[in-house]
């Protein structure tokens, strides 16, 4: 685990600088250097006035499991949210005024943000589970070349991996 | 598994989930992949029919689940059912005032969406806390 700063909690205390044995913490870039950043340290996590910076995990468990129905009813929410994101779009291009294409691009956003939100809770929280996985088998085999290629450099890496 | 037509938020929330764990190869993948499955465009669509779907959700989709979610329950899923309801319902809210009032209720207004959970807000700057998931207002953004 590496420490990582937010640089908008950030009030440039320094005393992070103070604690790093490695010096990691003091960089021109306001990011902490990972290749110094010694693995599990943590003591500017700890010193931070500010709470600014966090231990960033490299192991995730498998998310707790859910009835499948109800991972399902997600998915199917999932798929109108999007369905209304492409509706939202379709407005947006065709809209008669400035107004309205501003509009239709907000219910756009909004209606991508909400199908995402049910894809996490139908299952799909993050890279490294097994729904994600058994989805990346599935398109490995699509027939357009560039979705199996980032499949392949996605299950080929550890981007998948616990 | 997910039909086709939800890939594209799929694998977005996917990025997301590997950007916040700073594995950016990997967002920017999924990033990329998210792309690749723009979906197809349906040939009605009119504020009036988005309406009548978003309006489905808040009657129909969002108190079944939160019914499912609760026979289960589930907290992940009655917190998304929470969001969704509340966002749904500001969205309906966006287009019935859009549709009587047009172009005045924009004035030099501006539209802002909670990044967190979707919420639309109009005004002169966002709000410092989202109504809905209490996100800081550093979380919205702008529409162009």
């Amino acid at each position: 685990m590496y420490a990582s700063r937010n640089i908008r909690l950030c009030n440039k205390d320094c005393v992070c600088l103070f604690v790093c044995p490695t010096g990691a913490t003091d960089t021109e870039t306001g990011q902490i250097d990972r290749l110094t950043c010694v693995d599990g340290c943590r003591v500017c996590v700890d010193a931070c006035p500010s709470h600014a910076i966090h231990l960033v995990v490299e192991h995730y468990p498998e998310p707790a499991p859910k009835p499948p129905s109800l991972a399902e009813a997600m998915m199917a929410l999932c798929e109108r949210k999007s369905e209304q994101e492409r509706t939202a779009l379709v407005i947006a291009d065709a809209a008669p005024t400035a107004g309205t294409a501003r509009i239709a691009r907000a219910l756009a956003r909004s209606a991508r943000i909400l199908a995402e939100d049910c894809a996490r809770e139908a299952g799909y929280m993050i890279p490294q589970c097994d729904a994600t996985r058994e989805l990346m088998g599935r398109i490995a085999s699509d027939h357009d070349a560039d979705i199996r290629t980032i499949a392949e450099q996605l299950a080929g890496g550890t981007a998948l991996t616990r | 598994m997910p039909h086709t037509a939800a890939l594209a938020a799929v694998f977005s929330n996917l990025s997301k989930a590997a950007d916040k764990q700073q594995l950016f190869e990997t967002a920017e993948r999924f990033a990329r992949l998210s792309a690749l499955f723009p979906g197809t465009r349906p040939a009605d669509s009119t504020l009036e029919s988005l309406r009548a779907e978003v309006a489905r959700d808040v009657d129909r989709d969002y108190p079944a689940l939160q019914a499912a979610g609760t026979e289960a329950a589930d907290r992940g899923v009655l917190r998304a059912v929470k969001w969704g309801e509340k966002v749904s319902t500001a969205q309906r809210a966006l287009i019935d005032r859009y549709t009587a009032k047009g172009d005045d209720l924009l004035n030099d207004k501006k539209l802002f969406v909670c990044e967190a959970c979707g919420f639309i807000f109009l005004g002169d700057d966002p709000p410092e806390i989202c109504p809905v998931c209490k996100a800081p207002s550093a979380r919205f953004s702008t529409v162009k």
